[in-house]
Parts: C-alpha cells; structure tokens; sequence
C-alpha cells in the first residue's frame, strides 16, 4: 500500500508540477526564433532554461525580425555562461516586462557587467546588491571561470513563481564583452550573435506563415513553444501513464494483501472473537472492530505513501539541477491527489467489508465447538 | 424469575431436549445434571442465548430471551449472566488482566477497581500480568470465574467447572463460585455431575435431564 501511494503521488506531483512550470514559465510568446537544430531543445534552452542551446544567430538577422510586420514583440537572448548553476542571460530590459517583474532593490543595469537577479538565485547564492561573482563557461558550473571580467550585482528581482527568479540577468554587451574580443566588436558589429529571439505575433494568424517563411527561406528556425511542449508532453504521457499503470497494479495487491490478511486474521482469531460475542460484543461491534481494523492499515498505509511520495518527489527537486527550474507553490495537485486517496480509501473500505461480513455472519456456537 | 417453558431442540432432525420447564426464583440456585451427550451444555446455551432453541421461550422476568434481537441478546447476556465455559474460552494471547478488562467492556462499565477486587479475591492479582497461556488449568477456571463475575451479573451458568480439576483445585472453584454468587446476590445454573461440588453447594432445585422430573 505505502509502496503503491508513493508510486502515485509521485507521478502525480511529477505530471501536475512539471505541467504547471511549463505553462507559467511561458509569458505568452508565440514562437522562438534560433539555430537550426531539434526545435523542443530550442524551446526548452531559450524558454524554460533546461536544455543546451542549438547554436546561436547572428544579431543583425535578428534584429531583421523583430521588425518584421507580422512581430509585435520580440526580445533576443544570449546564453553561454552560469554562476553556481544559475544561467546568465544577457538581453535587453523588455525582457523583464515579458515577466512582470519588479525590482525588489535596487536598479536596472546601466553599464555592462552590470547585472540583476532573480529572488531564488539571491536566496540560494548569498549574492546581494553591490556584490561581484565570476561566471563560469557552459551552463553547467565546471569551474571554467571568467575571473577577469566579474558581474556586480546592482538589483534583485521580487519573487515572480517563473523561471525568471532562477536566472541572472544582464545586457547583451555583457555577454558579448566575455566572449568576444572588444575590439572586434567595436569593428565589426555583423559579427555579433545571439542564441534566440523571444516573439510574440501582432496577429495569431501568422502562426503558421511566419514558422514557415523562417524555416524555408533562413539558415535558423522557429519553434512554437506550445507545439513543442504539448509534443513532449504526449511523450512523456505514455511513460506517465505505465507508471500509473504500474502503481495501480501495486496499490490493487496491497488491497489483495490486506484482505488476505484480514481473512488469516480473523481465520487465526475467530475462536477469541466468539468469546467476545459471548461476553456481550454485539454484531455489529465485532464487525466494526474488524473493519477499523483493516481501515487503520489502509489510511495508515495510503498516508504514509503520499508523505514518501512527497519526501521523495522533493529530494528529487532539491538534488537535481532540473528541480532550480520547477515552480513551486502551486497547489493545484493536491485536488488530484486528494481524490486519488478518496477512491483508494473508498476501495479500501469495500476490501475491508468482505472479512467483516464474515465474521459478521460467525455462529458462536459452532465455532466454540469446534475450538 | 428465570422460567424456561416448554423448551424442545432439534439438531438434523433428531430431537436432543424435549419439553423441558422449570422454573427458578431470584437468588436460588439450579444444579443440572444427566448423563454425557444428554444435552446439558445445549441446553445452557440456549438459557445463555447462544443457540436459539427448536421450540418453547425463555423469560428472565419481564424479558422473554429469544424474542430479542440477535444484539438485545448480546447485550442481554454482557449484562445480565456471567458464563464459565467448560474449557474456559479465555482469550490465551491476552493477559489475566486484559481477559477481565475486555470483559469489562463488553459489559459497558468504565470502572476497573472492581477487576482488581476481583483478582484478589480470586488469589491471582500477583498474576495479573500473566498472559493466559502461560497459567495452569486450575488458575485458568479462577480466571474464568472472575470474569463471569465482572459484571455483577443476577444469573450465572457454570458448565462442568471442575471437571479438569483435582480435589485441591475442585474446593477452591466451587467454593469460589458459592462465595461470588452469594455476594452478588446471583442465581446459580451449574451443569456437573460431579459429586464433589454437589456436596459443597447446596442446590434449591436439581434439573436431571433424560429423567422424568
């Protein structure tokens, strides 16, 4: 039975959460433009800050785009560096607005190497206004730092449950100021690169002209981030739902288990339930006594599942890389879960009146005599 | 009043009790006896509530017995009779303590002060902790005594006390009955035929079943 829940809950909390990120991590853009390459990893690296770039665009292009008529907003990215994990993404202020956020102190960056963070990254890191930090190279810490060139931090975002509170932002300058030599930007700003453009459409109607105008005629591509995520999820579905599967079948042995045990108890025990019939116990009260019994172990068991399943789903959160990404406090999964743990206890107490109808129906008598 | 009327069972169709009546007063006692397989441990079944009979009612005063519902009979029983079984039926994995304890709560009572009353006057409160299993069969029908006194019960019905019992042991039990019944101001029904108790108790009346009374 604990074994069963915890299977469940975790599933679950896993499906519910990882749902919900997705969509809130999304502030409503419309299509991502990027390098050609598989374009989930570009949705994932540019939205949702999972996954490894594609490669990266060249700036000029982009800037093209944005003022394409058919682009009502579009703000580009530049990945490449982390500081303790966290990604640095160098871009420009309209990049906050995408989220609603709000510096909690502070101010925005006015120079390069200037940068702002999100309330997570304050929280964890121990960074704070005014403070320097050295990024590292790749967006995985591997201790290929930039020491040359430190980020001071100038501002701290307020909370805002979106990727946003997990990243460091800064201006495009900055990120180009790390990797590429100054002098080469200042002579030739063609060679300057993004890694993706964030837009939304003026008309919801360039859904499918503007992916394919990009697609067709460019060397990058554009990715819608709902497609691609509904895409993945129905991947995922399929393993979400052998897991569900799987736990359905533990959670129906449990109740095999638990009635079995029932039967070889009040089997073991029908002799000392007949001498309490004797002494005055009722029907009914034996019947209860037993059905207490078996529910005790069922919403004993089922309670402990969904706190392992918890405990489990929440270390996975804390030691994996993945889990900085997660939004929490959401709770629109405890409803599902709630009624997942409705339906077991309710099948619980249909298992747990078998052996108690039987020990209803015991002739004392007989079952003395027979002891 | 206890007064059994025209009480008859059948088992697969072949008749074990036939018209047996009898009636007993408050406070008086009834010694049952007859040869084995007569029916003497049915029929203390049937006046416990624990077999309904073929034919014929019983009344404990105003309260005809087997005109109850199945719980009234149950409950009936945990207040009003206390029942020492032939071979016990005490709960072996339970201690002295809890045997009377779960007693207790059939009976509905939330007092145990009297338990331990009870236990001393039975010379087994030491014991008390003592799971059942462990005690000997002589300290078992103490036990089994004791609980049949737990709730201050008006009838008692004792089935062959004593017939696993040596002389030592005979006395004591009967003795102990014999003292708990007057104290409790309890009408006495005992199956035995066993002349040793029949000497220590002295019975109002004699039921000798497979006889013409």
């Amino acid at each position: 039975m604990v074994l069963g829940v915890t299977i469940i809950t975790l599933s679950v909390l896993v499906n519910q959460i990882t749902k919900n990120t997705f969509t809130k991590n999304n502030p409503g853009l419309d299509v991502v433009v990027g390098a050609k390459g598989s374009p989930l990893q570009l949705v994932l690296s540019s939205i949702h800050h999972i996954d490894i770039p594609t490669g990266n665009i060249s700036y000029k292009n982009a800037k093209k785009i944005m003022k394409h008529p058919t682009i009502k907003f579009g703000v580009p990215i530049s990945l490449g560096d982390n500081f303790q994990n966290y990604r640095i993404v160098g871009t420009d202020k309209k990049f906050l607005k995408l989220y609603d956020a709000e510096l909690e102190i502070g101010s925005m960056w006015e120079k390069p190497m200037q940068s702002i963070i999100g309330s997570n990254v304050a929280n964890f890191t121990q960074l704070k206004i005014d403070k320097f930090f050295v990024g590292s190279h790749g967006l995985i810490d591997t201790g290929d730092i930039h020491s040359e060139q430190p980020y001071k931090v100038v501002g701290i975002l307020k909370k805002t449950g979106t990727i946003l509170d997990n990243l460091i932002i800064t201006s495009l300058d900055s990120v180009w100021n790390l990797h590429s030599n100054q002098n080469d930007i200042l002579k030739n700003s063609d060679s300057l690169e993004v890694t993706a453009l964030l837009l939304k459409y003026k008309n919801k109607t360039s859904v499918f002209s503007f992916p394919r105008l990009i697609n067709k005629n460019t060397n990058m591509q554009a990715a819608s981030p709902n497609l691609e995520i509904s895409k993945l999820f129905k991947l995922t579905g399929e393993a979400h739902k052998i897991i569900n599967y799987l736990s359905v079948i533990i959670v129906s042995l449990s109740f095999a288990g638990i009635l079995f045990t029932l039967l070889n108890n009040i089997n073991e025990r029908k002799y000392d339930l007949a001498i309490l019939r004797t002494l005055g116990f009722t029907r009914e009260r034996i019947f209860s006594i037993i059905l207490i019994e078996g529910m005790t172990i069922s919403i004993l068991g089922s309670f402990i599942g969904l706190i392992l399943g918890g405990i489990v789903y929440k270390c996975i959160e804390f030691f994996s890389l993945l889990g900085r990404n997660i939004v929490t406090g959401q709770l629109d999964f405890i409803y599902e879960i709630l009624t997942i743990w409705f339906v077991i206890l309710i099948i619980s107490f249909l298992t747990c009146l078998i052996p108690s109808i039987k020990v209803y129906k015991q002739n004392i008598r007989n079952t003395l005599l027979n002891s | 009043m206890l007064i059994c009327e025209n009480l008859s069972f059948s088992i697969d169709g072949h008749k074990l009790l036939s018209n047996i009546d009898f009636k007993i007063k408050k406070e008086k006692d009834l010694l049952i006896t007859g040869p084995s397989g007569i029916g003497k441990t049915t029929l203390l079944s049937i006046l416990c509530g624990l077999q309904i009979p073929t034919e014929g009612s019983i009344r404990y005063n105003d309260t005809s017995l087997y005109s109850l519902s199945e719980n009234k009979i149950d409950e009936f029983r945990g207040k009003q009779l206390g029942i020492v079984f032939q071979s016990f039926n005490l709960i072996n994995a339970f201690t002295i303590k809890q045997n009377l304890q779960i007693a207790n709560t059939a009976e509905g009572s939330q007092d145990t002060d009297h338990i331990y009353d009870l236990l001393e006057r039975v010379g087994l409160a030491d014991k008390s902790h003592i799971k059942v299993s462990n005690l000997s069969i002589g300290e078992k029908q103490r036990v089994a005594v004791a609980r049949a006194f737990i709730g201050q019960p008006k009838w008692i019905f004792c089935d062959e006390p004593t017939s696993s019992l040596d002389d030592k042991n005979t006395d004591i039990i009967t003795n102990l009955i014999k003292e708990e019944s007057l104290r409790h101001k309890a009408s006495l029904i005992l199956i035995t035929h066993d002349k040793r108790v029949q000497s220590i108790l002295n019975f109002n009346k004699i039921l000798r079943l497979g006889e013409v009374l």
